[in-house]
This record gives C-alpha cells, structure tokens and sequence, in this order.
C-alpha cells in the first residue's frame, strides 16, 4: 500500500489528471442543499466533502430510464440498446456506496445475468472518499466504516490541509501515474465516531427478522408514511424496476423503456387481473425492511442495507429504517430466542 | 385497421384550457388526423355527428343540463376520456361544494340566482362510466398523445398510479421540501414528469391524488412543515374536494 499526500491545493491537479485520462464522475452542487455526481467538465466544482449525493452511483449503471429496444411496426423488427462499457473514474465515492455496487454486481450476476448492467460497469474506476458521518448515517453498523476501502482503485482520507491518498490496485497506480506527490508519512488520519447506529448483533439478526413478522412497528410506521416510493428510489441497493412498451405518434413504431420501480408503491405488487398482493402499506413496509435485512441476507450473510441513510434523510414523513430495525431488535432481544 | 376512429371532443364546466392546449399541437395534429375523424368538436368546427368511437370529454359536471348532456355522449361514445383534472376530479370547480349549494349560488348570482340552476361540481365518473383519464391542469399535450396513440393502437393506455415524488426522483430533483416550500408531490398522481418540483415550484395537486392516498399521513407532513391543519386541509382540497369531502 502507498500513501501520497495530497495538498488541498492541488485536488483540481488530481481531478484534471483524471479527466485527461478517463470520463469523470464526481459529487457537484446541486439545487440549494443537495448534491448529485455528474460529469466533471470544471475541476473546482467537484466537492469531496459531502454528506450524501441525491443518487449513488448506481444511476450510471442502472440508469432511472433506459430504452431497452425500438421497434419497428412497419416490418416487425427490433433493435436492442448496446450499452457502452463505462470506463469512467468515479471520483469521490463514499464506501458505503462501493459497497453498494458490489452488492448490486450479485444482484445482475447471480442466476440470469443483466448484461446492461454488467457492460456498462466494465472498467469502472472507483476512487473514494471519506466522509463525516451526519445525523442520517449508519453504516458502521453493517460493517462499513467511512474509511473502508474495499471496492476501491484508490482512497481519499482527509486531513486538515489535505488528503492522504492511497492507491490500492494495479488499476488505480496505472491511473494515478505521472501525478507527482509527496509520499504521506504521518499518522493514520482520525476516525469520525456515527451518531446513528442499528443495534444489531449480526449473527442474530436474521433470527430477529424472523420474528418480526408480526411486530406492531409496521402499523405503527405507516401513519404517516404516504407511500410515495422516494425511500426506495433513493436507495443504493434497491434495483427493482418495470417494464414498459411506447408506441410514437406517428404508430410506426416505438421503444421498450425500463424504469426504476419499488416496492412501496402500489402498483409495484398488482398483479394481472387488478390484484395487489401486499395490499396495505404496512405489508409494503415489512417488505422493504426485510428485503435488506433478511431475504438477501440470508443467502448472501451481508445486510442488503449499507446504512448510507438516504432514505431517511428523503422521507418526506421522516420514517427512520435505523429506528424500525432497533426497534425490532430491543423487542426480540428482550424475549428470549429458542435455540435453533 | 378498416376504417379511421371516429372521434369527439366535448366541453362542460372548466376554462377550456384542455381543449386549447390540444389546438397547439400543430406539429402532431396532423399525425392525429391521419388516424382519425375528428367527428364532433365544438371549439373546432361546426359537424354533428351521431356515433364515436372515442369521446374525449373536459370539465366537470355542475348543472342539470350538464348531467343530460353527458348521458347522451356516453351512450354515443364507445369509449370515454376524461380530458383535464375538472373531468376526472372535479378540480377546482369543486372547491364550492365544501359549502352548501344554495349559498354559492347567492354568492355568485345574487337575485338572478334563479335562472342558474347550479349543482355541485362533479367528476364526470360521478354520473357516467369513465373508460380513461388524463389528468392535468391544464392537460399537457404529452399525457394526451400518449393515451390518445394507445387508443388507436387498439391498447390500453396506462395511467400512473404513483406520486409526483416517484418522477422526482427519477430526474434527480433536490425535494423541494428541502428549500423549505410545501409540496403536495408525496400523494399527487404522477404523469406530469414532475414539471413543478424540476423548474423550483412546489406542487399544487393539480392532478388529483393517488388511488390510495394516506390524507391524514400527508397532512401530519404538511403540519411538520409549518402549515396550520386548516391550511393543510385547504391546499388538499383545492383539487381534491370531491374526494376528500364528498358533495355537500
Ligand atoms: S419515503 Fe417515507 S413516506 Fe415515502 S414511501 Fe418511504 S417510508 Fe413512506
Ligand atoms: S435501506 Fe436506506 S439506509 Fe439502507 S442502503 Fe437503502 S437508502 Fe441507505
């Protein structure tokens, strides 16, 4: 492992080093408060120190609309989308959002692989940063410290006057090459202590989900929760998503759209026929907790949830998934739980 | 496909700004026509005909003529359209009727009252089958193209049935909320592509709500904001009076 010192003064060297070589992604402004990667035509735009983009990074490789195909209605043909390979440095990531995508990688790759996904993540760089954790974040708590470099080419950890940059990979040397850079020799920066934390014992959890099924925590958050989906949109491992067909104006032809869906909303469990499965609100609830809780969970032994707090931080009700899942725990935990 | 559909456009109670928004289609209205007879349209052109395929149909229904004129489209029609938020909900015609008829006919009337015979202001699936709808207010050209390509294609137009907040997110708007306005996205039916929260404006409701709002949720988010349960009510209902009260 190599550790550079990076002077703030010269993040834009690192940043137009980067755009010489590759197509960069990293944090920008965006709105009054918010912030959102974009691609980086301005090397003094980017913001390294954020708290959370609107989107992760999943949105380059799972895009929130994609025409899958156009098709033709004079003479019956069809011609699907070719992705293109990113090849894009992401500057900037937080670790919780790497550990995202990697989650996401199982997602399109175990059983029926989705090549849209996985073309457009070949070649993807990740350069990361550490972060502050605010009131939102938890992710310490499965297991993702804001230092965390896993997934990552290279690391950004701040200091007063700087960065401490680390390259991890033969990817991430080859990029960084040619930037000249003081070694860094001091100590290991300070570690940012959560504020917000789930209180889960990880080997149990799965047995306290198991319980949960009834737990009065579902009504109870869908008082005020209005079903309007944003907690899934906005969240990094959520990648369910529906498929439409559009005929043009003129009725030649038209396209195969897919968008982003969730299990929130309504229409997401209606079935053919006008049934909806997970009729209420409640059931909906259940299902999104458990669905990064326990379902993945149990087959893959990671929490499908990496704690970035965007859905909380989104919720126009305020609803906490931290609050929900210790809420489930301190129950559980308080009767006792038979051996298996 | 044998012959071209047969379609008309009618009008009832609203501001005709569906109707007009549809005259402003010049690039596609020629694309319309090709597939279509447009049979009956009252701001358009001077032809009555007896039977239509499609009926597109604005405004709400507010007076006794009104309730005979669209019985009348509706056994003429084989399949109706409500086109704009006072065909579908109500709209904003139907603020009155959170006040007792005969008062709101005082009000706007005075003595001639009379000669106005007025009813509450309806939807029109109050009264008749609806078959599609498309919400707006005004109606934009896009939703209508879209419904109106599926009713030619011989398919089922699909109508969102999920919030404003769903399109937001999609665009990777910042929530408006967050600059501290009021917004009714949370429980308002999609479809507009979130036109307000993407140009800085909060949303107004314009559309009518989701199939299956959670009204006491979203007035407890919009008292959170800073609004008096009164004013949370009222901004609800400006759209939504005849879902969220009933006729009086
Ligand atoms: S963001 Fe909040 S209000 Fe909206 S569906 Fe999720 S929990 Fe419910
Ligand atoms: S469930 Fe919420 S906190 Fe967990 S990863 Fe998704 S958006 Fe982030």
């Amino acid at each position: 492992m190599v550790r550079f010192f990076l002077e703030r003064d010269r993040v834009a060297d690192l940043v137009k080093h980067l755009m010489e070589r590759r197509t960069v992604y990293a944090p920008h402004r965006k709105g009054r408060r918010s912030f959102a990667f974009a691609r980086t035509a301005d090397p003094a735009a980017v913001v390294l120190d954020y708290p959370r983009t609107l989107h992760s990074v999943k949105k380059f490789f799972l895009p929130p609309r994609e025409e899958l195909l156009r098709f033709d209605l004079t003479d019956d043909t069809f011609a699907a989308g070719e992705p293109e390979p990113s090849g894009a440095a992401f500057l900037g990531v937080h670790s919780y959002d790497v550990a995202a995508v990697r989650r996401l990688d199982h997602n399109f790759s175990a059983g029926n692989a989705e090549r849209n996904y996985l073309v457009r993540r070949q070649g993807a760089v990740f350069i990361g940063v550490g972060f502050e954790p605010d009131k939102f974040h938890f992710s310490g708590s499965v297991g993702i410290e804001p230092d965390d470099t896993a997934g990552c080419d290279a690391f950004l950890t701040k200091l007063l006057d700087g960065y401490v940059l680390e390259i991890l990979t033969p990817t991430g040397r080859e990029l960084l090459k040619g930037l000249e850079l003081p070694p860094y020799e001091g100590n290991d920066p300070p570690a940012h202590p959560f504020q917000q934390h789930i209180y889960v014992p990880q080997s149990r959890l799965g047995r306290i989900m198991d319980k949960s099924y009834e737990h009065p925590v579902w009504a109870e958050a869908s008082r005020t929760c209005v079903g309007c989906g944003t907690c899934n949109l906005v969240c990094p491992t959520c990648y369910c998503f529906d498929v439409q067909d559009h005929v043009d104006i003129t009725a030649t032809g038209g396209s195969r759209e897919r968008t982003w869906d969730g299990c929130m909303l309504r229409g997401f469990s209606e079935v053919a026929g006008g049934e909806v499965f997970r009729e209420g609100l409640p059931e909906r609830q259940r299902h999104r907790v458990l669905r990064k809780f326990k379902y993945l969970s149990d087959t893959t032994g990671v929490p499908w949830c990496v704690g970035c707090g965007r859905c909380t931080a989104a919720c126009p009700a305020g609803i906490s998934i931290a609050n929900i899942v210790n809420r489930l725990v301190g129950d559980a935990e308080r009767t006792p739980v038979a051996p298996i | 496909m044998t012959r071209k559909p047969r379609v008309a456009i009618f009008d009832f109670t609203g501001c005709e700004g569906c109707e007009l928004n549809q005259l402003n289609f010049e690039d596609q209205l020629l694309d319309i026509l090709a597939h279509v007879d447009i049979v009956e349209w009252r701001e358009a052109m001077d032809d009555r005909a007896g039977e239509y395929d499609i009926a597109f149909v604005e405004g709400s229904l507010s007076t006794p003529d009104c309730i005979k004129r669209i019985h009348d489209v509706r056994r003429r029609a084989k399949v109706l359209v409500a086109l704009g938020t006072c065909a579908v909900t109500g709209g904003v015609n139907a603020v009155k009727n959170t006040r007792p008829i005969e008062e709101v006919r005082e009000e706007v009337y005075g003595q001639d009252k009379y000669l106005f015979p007025t009813l509450p202001a309806l939807p029109l699936s109050a009264v008749v089958k609806v078959d599609h709808n498309v919400r707006g207010c005004p109606m934009t050209q896009i939703e209508f193209l879209k419904v109106f390509t599926a009713l030619v294609m011989g398919k089922r137009p699909i109508e969102p049935d999920y919030a404003v907040c769903v399109e937001c997110k999609l665009r990777e708007n910042e929530c408006v909320l967050e600059r501290g306005m009021i917004c009714l996205g949370p429980v308002t039916r999609a479809g507009c592509d979130a036109h307000c929260p993407t140009v800085g404006q909060y949303c107004i409701g314009c559309r009518g709500l989701v199939s299956e709002p959670n009204i006491a949720g979203m007035e407890e988010i919009l008292v959170d904001h800073g609004l008096s349960l009164d004013d949370a009510r009222r901004r609800l209902q400006l759209y939504n009076a005849n879902q969220l009260e009933g006729a009086k």
